[in-house]
């Protein structure tokens, strides 16, 4: 089995965000916030799964147990593991796609959800959709290894509409990043 | 003009009569009697009440998500007073000597776009009306946490938590009424006021960090570590003891912690709530069920008698957001569970009216709210649509009459 490894996952994470995003003025915010918490944002997530190899059904919390892999549009969808807010796969979007009008924000949470069908776990980014009103539809709100706003990346309260033209919130999504 | 506003306000005590007879004749009351109390002699004039000052036994209650104010309800007679203007993600915060309701807020020109504006609003505790409006450079949008906008315990100082995504706090001269300087405070959260010296937070790293203020400039410390910030969080809604000067934390798994403010905090060794309740403490395994605190909102502390109040819910862990089957009294001193209160309706939120009756409120995601006697577990209010968000209640400065 290989073992996360949180530099890679970064790296993955930030040219995806270096690639997706323009030059505003929020790079250098985020940029200080990278540089100056040294946790930040992956060593809790390698230091929870790290702490939990077993993926016997004793190890799995209650989310992985029950978790689906079928439906999108349902809260136990194993991606879902740490979402908090309306599935944009029920608001007109898709499981990493933005509605209509909408627009993604660039930085997100994260969680660090298991697979049921192969076992494994998968870095998940949840990038919430803003500009609109709140969607409404399928509230959701799981929390595994969900933390406080000190550890912001790992909290599903925070609406991470930095960097988009409206903070408003619509939906969120939960995109692949990558093996956890 | 004024003859036709006279004619309409006689048409309307007609109608009144009217009315008054209708429902005399349905319960077969005596005319007589109907029409003594129906009509109305004089015109009206329109008017608008006033409020008392901020009382140790109001709570103030955030409706649902994204709604804009918080009502204000009296926990002896369960009726609502009146309402303080929070607009969607706000925090509200109340000044310590009563004379002002502060909510650090943000909106923009145009509704949901435009100009981004962030600012403290100053509203007067008697009219609430607006006396002032303290631009600031930005805050953190999230509301439902009582730690992103505090006060000093002297009413002259905010400090306002910023996120940008990067960790700052901003300060505000309240005597001034002028926001005054961002402090960068990376990797740190949940505000904590720190009497004499400026602020303390809670950070990711496992420790307090305290910013001393020294005129234009500051120092930040940090304590030793003493949490695990992923492993086992403490709930970023700490409470605060102004007499004491001392924070109350709580982790998922039901630690709790002191810490008495002050240039370098001490922070006490934990107890288990479970373990105060005679239980063996709970961990953070998996299919392990125990009780655990749970909620948006899951303490309250009753300073008079130094009782902390918790959501408790059973279950696994990490499902520290459940909402709660019992409420638990715990005594700080003792460190002894002293009471424990079934509650219906799985509640997220709780606080407690910080004089002698200890009236209990706790809300939750049906938006109604309960109103719980402490002492005896009584329900004594029902309010359906009081607000399903933060409580907050007023803490009187310390030595302040009530």
């Amino acid at each position: 089995m290989v073992r996360f490894n949180p530099d890679a996952a970064g790296e993955r994470l930030l040219r995806r965000f270096a690639g997706g995003t323009s030059r505003r003025g929020i790079l250098s915010r985020l940029g200080a916030a990278l540089v100056a918490a040294p946790v930040f944002p992956l060593l809790p997530v390698s230091r929870a799964e790290a702490a939990k190899p077993d993926r016997s059904p004793e190890a799995k919390t209650a989310f992985a147990r029950t978790a689906q892999t079928s439906d999108d549009t349902k809260c136990n969808y194993w991606r879902y593991c740490a979402i908090d807010g309306s599935l944009c796969t029920c608001c007109g979007g898709g499981v990493h796609t933005c509605p209509a009008g909408s627009e993604p924000s660039p930085i997100s949470w994260v969680g660090s959800c298991i697979n049921p069908d192969d076992g494994k776990a998968y870095m998940i980014a949840y990038r919430d959709c803003c500009g609109k009103p709140a969607c409404g539809q399928c509230g959701c709100d799981n929390t595994d290894r969900e933390t406080q706003l000190y550890l912001p990346q790992l909290n599903n309260n925070v609406i991470w509409c930095f960097g988009t033209s409206s903070m408003e919130y619509h939906c969120s999504t939960a995109m692949m990043i990558g093996a956890a | 003009m004024k003859r036709e506003m006279h004619g309409a306000r006689f048409g309307l005590a007609f109608r009144l009569l009217v009315a008054g007879l209708g429902g005399a004749a349905s319960f077969g009351l005596g005319v007589g009697s109907v029409l003594a109390q129906a009509v109305i002699a004089e015109a009206e004039e329109p008017g608008v009440n006033t409020l008392e000052p901020p009382k140790a036994g109001w709570f103030f209650v955030r409706g649902p998500w994204g709604s804009g104010g918080s009502s204000i309800f009296d926990a002896a007679s369960g009726r609502m007073l009146g309402m303080v203007s929070t607009s969607r993600d706000s925090d509200l915060a109340i000044d310590p000597a009563g004379r002002f309701y502060y909510v650090a807020e943000t909106m923009w020109t145009k509704g949901n776009r435009g100009t981004r504006q962030d600012l403290v609003s100053v509203y007067d505790s008697r009219t609430l009306k607006l006396l002032a409006e303290i631009p600031t450079p930005g805050r953190l949008i999230i509301g439902g946490f009582n730690t992103n906008f505090v006060l000093s315990d002297d009413g002259r100082t905010a400090y306002d938590y910023n996120f940008d995504p990067a960790s700052s706090v901003n300060v505000i001269d309240l005597a001034k009424r002028r926001f005054v300087r961002a402090i960068e405070l990376p990797g740190c959260a949940s505000l904590i006021p720190n009497p004499g010296v400026g602020f303390s937070a809670l950070c990711a790293d496992g420790t307090i960090a305290t910013v001393a203020i020294r005129g234009a400039g500051h120092d930040i410390t940090r304590s030793a570590e003493f949490f695990d910030a992923a492993a086992d969080p403490i709930f970023s809604n700490v409470v605060y003891d102004r007499r004491r000067k001392q924070a109350v934390m709580l982790s998922y798994t039901g630690k709790v912690w002191t810490a008495t403010m002050g240039a370098a905090p001490q922070v006490s060794a934990p107890f288990s709530i479970q373990e105060a309740g005679g239980m063996r403490s709970a961990d953070t395994s998996p299919l392990d069920i125990a009780w655990y605190p749970g909620g948006m909102q899951p303490m309250a502390l009753h300073r008079p008698s130094n009782t902390l109040w918790v959501l408790m819910h059973k279950g696994e862990y990490w499902s520290h957001k459940e909402g709660a089957e019992e409420i638990w009294g715990v005594d700080l001193a003792a460190k002894k569970v002293v009471r424990r209160l079934p509650v219906k309706g799985h509640p997220r939120n709780i606080e407690i009216t910080q004089d002698d009756a200890a009236m209990i409120m706790v809300n939750g995601m049906d938006n109604n709210a309960t109103i719980i006697d402490s002492r005896t577990g009584e329900v004594k209010h029902t309010i359906e649509n009081a607000g399903g968000g933060l409580i907050t209640v007023f803490e009187p400065m310390a030595g302040a009459a009530q």
